[in-house]
């Protein structure tokens, strides 16, 4: 075990992965020879070469699909797309071509390809620094969707993208790049992907969040406690796979669900696990299901603060499950 | 520095003013913004002031220019006025985008710029639509897109230059080349000169983006050729870019060496209207302090205006 922060154990999980496995390779837009915006590719280019490590011109619909390109025969490449916000000149290939690829091929061919990037606010970045977009990619079958929460999971999980057949959309939640910190186990790690997380058990509610959004959501738990109500925390870790059945198991455990997302509200992925709720455990629901999100306007640039959601919007959120 | 003497001595000084505008206002950014007083992240254009001072001298406000993530050069040269720039960088609700949009997004209707954009490339297309716009509305303007050398990596550059040349756009595509795209040199991320490429679409023209007089002549010509012939031009500018790619701290890439004075396009240009005597040097001294009291009323007007109402999150 070491301690590392989010962001040292993406690295790791990249390194270990290089090493293991040399189909491996890992490009994009300064993640070479700078070693990325976030410093997340460091010292990769150094330590496997600029042919397994390598710079892109500033073009994602080309980095994306030559990725395609690679996975389809026989490498495993992670591109980075260097803020989520930048991934709509590729949204083509990811979505018509990358997602489609099993289906369309009958399942003779497939695309192991792990498509990794910073996504969320709370860096003060602006309209297009800070968007969460994962609902897009989520609505998109033959995608899986994937966010850490915490360095173990963030290594673990990245490992398994890589090793998994099918894109993967890996998001990784730039705000606490830095400041979550934590045990990462060395070398081999591996966390199954479609298998969410309890993060604090609790009798009272359950609030399911994911990213950055766990801390958020771990405070206003505190702040329950004050109140005599404990809350469950679920991180489902993977939105496509999604663990149904850990979300379930909770919500009949709690008989009440808050849903926390920085995205804005309207066709977020909250809605999706709202009917979940809705069509599996209506029975053991006491209260209205709630989500508590960004506002259906564009990430702005100085009511950042405001936007996303904190502890008190969380607290409030789990309030209005008891009080309605 | 070539000597011309083709330049009128109002446009001469007007040039100087834009360019120490810019400038200067970059100057005061440099202390202030560690302080956190501006809610939004910079990209300055110390170096490049000549491009967007000799180009947009040609321009009037019926032409409609986008620009990318470095806008307060361009901007400030096609008319926005100051105190609506530095309001906006203060996210204050008298900004020119009403605190919305932060140094990336400036917007300024009465000036002929419908935005700009973060995303790099994103507005190039645009300008082919803004162009083709005034041609059917019969406006005399033009279009122009302002970008980068990294832009031109994107498929969106190539697309927008091949839809005005087969649909006669009257559109600029101006590239201000400052050889980098954040740390990745030019070499390393475009592998061919887009100038000559864009010569098979279009006519195109070359200037010297440290010599204000180089792109004043070059942009005269490549302005003429649209307005005449209500097609498409290519302009390409190399400078240099002095600082970081985004912030306040100086470039230190081993292959961005700068020379402060032979890369300065405002050193340079001094030099060029006192040995022509189109200025004397209490004239030039007289154009900074202006602009200094200029920037003492921007940011006075800035911090005293209002944040907008946390109400009001949609706009
Ligand atoms: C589509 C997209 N990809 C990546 C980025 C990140 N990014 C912002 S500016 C920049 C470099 C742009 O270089 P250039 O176009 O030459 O403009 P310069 O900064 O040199 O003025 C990059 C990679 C972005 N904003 N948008
Ligand atoms: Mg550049």
């Amino acid at each position: 075990m070491t301690t590392m922060t989010l962001l040292q154990a993406i690295n790791d999980g990249l390194r270990t992965e290089m090493k293991n496995d040399d189909r491996v390779l890992v490009f994009g837009e300064d993640v070479g020879r700078n070693g990325g915006v976030f410093r997340a590719t460091e010292g990769l280019q150094e330590e496997f070469g600029e042919e397994r490590c390598f710079d892109t011109p500033l073009s994602e619909c080309g980095i994306i699909g030559t990725a395609i390109g690679m996975a389809v025969y026989g490498l495993r490449p992670v591109p980075e797309i260097q803020f989520l916000d930048f991934i709509y000149p590729a949204f083509d290939q990811i979505v018509s071509e990358a997602a489609k690829m099993r289906y369309r091929s009958g399942g003779e061919y497939t695309c192991p390809m792990v498509v990794r990037s910073p996504y969320g606010g709370g860096i003060r970045g602006g309209h297009y620094h800070s968007q969460s977009a994962e609902a897009y990619f989520c609505h998109t079958p033959g995608l899986k969707v994937v966010i850490p929460s915490t360095p173990a999971d963030a290594k673990g999980l990245l490992i398994s993208s890589i090793r998994d057949e099918d894109p993967v959309l890996f998001l990784e939640p730039k705000r606490i790049y830095r400041t979550m910190k934590g045990e990462v186990p060395d070398g081999e790690h591996v966390v199954p992907l479609g298998k969410g997380r309890i993060v604090r058990e609790g009798r009272d509610c359950t609030v399911v969040a994911w990213g950055a959004m766990i801390e958020t959501c771990l405070k206003a738990a505190e702040a329950m406690e004050a109140e005599g109500r404990t809350i469950e925390i679920v991180d489902p870790r993977t939105l496509v796979p999604l663990d149904e059945e850990l979300i379930l198991e909770s919500v009949k455990k709690t008989g009440r669900l808050v849903v926390v997302h920085e995205a804005p509200r309207t066709g977020g992925f909250g809605g999706e696990i709202a009917a979940l709720a809705a069509e599996k455990a209506i029975a053991w629901l006491e209260g209205p299901v709630r989500r508590v999100t960004g506002f259906d306007t564009p990430f702005p640039y100085t009511l950042e603060g405001l936007y996303m959601p904190d502890p008190n919007r969380v607290v409030r959120g789990i309030q209005q499950t008891f009080d309605w | 520095m070539t000597e011309r003497t083709g330049i009128r001595p109002e446009q001469a000084m007007k040039m100087l003013r834009t360019m120490r505008t810019i400038r200067q206002l970059s100057e005061r950014i440099i202390p202030l913004y560690p302080k956190d007083v501006m809610e939004t992240p910079v990209h300055l254009c110390i170096g490049q002031e000549a491009v967007s001072a000799g180009l947009c001298i040609h321009l009037r406000d019926e032409d409609l220019m986008v620009l990318g993530h470095r806008t307060h050069g361009p901007a400030l040269a096609k008319g926005l006025p100051l105190k609506s720039l530095v309001a906006e960088l203060y996210g204050r609700t008298t900004g020119c985008s009403h605190a919305r949009g932060g140094s990336m997004h400036v917007y300024d209707g009465e000036h002929g710029i419908p935005g700009s954009s973060a995303i790099v490339g994103g507005n190039i297309a645009v300008s082919v639509g803004l162009g083709l716009g005034r041609k059917l509305l019969g406006s005399e303007g033009i279009g122009v897109a302002y970008f980068g050398d990294g832009a031109t990596d994107a498929g969106v550059f190539w697309e927008s230059l091949n839809f005005a040349a087969l649909k006669e756009v009257p559109v600029l595509f101006l590239c201000e080349d400052n050889g980098l795209s954040n740390v990745m040199p030019k070499s390393e991320h475009m592998f061919a000169d887009p100038a000559r490429i864009a010569g098979e679409f279009m006519p195109v023209y070359r200037a010297d983006g440290t010599d204000v007089l180089s792109v004043y002549e070059e942009a005269g010509r490549a302005v003429a050729q649209v307005r005449e012939s209500r097609g498409p031009a290519y302009l390409h500018c190399t400078t240099k870019r002095w600082m970081q790619h985004q912030g306040v701290l100086e470039d230190d890439l081993p292959y961005n060496p700068i020379d402060p004075e032979k890369d300065c396009p405002i050193v340079r240009f001094e030099e060029f209207l006192l040995r022509t005597r189109l200025a004397t040097p209490g004239e030039l001294a007289a154009v900074g302090e202006e602009i200094e009291r200029d920037l003492d009323e921007a940011f006075a007007f800035a911090e005293a205006s209002p944040y907008p109402d946390p109400e009001a999150m949609e706009v």
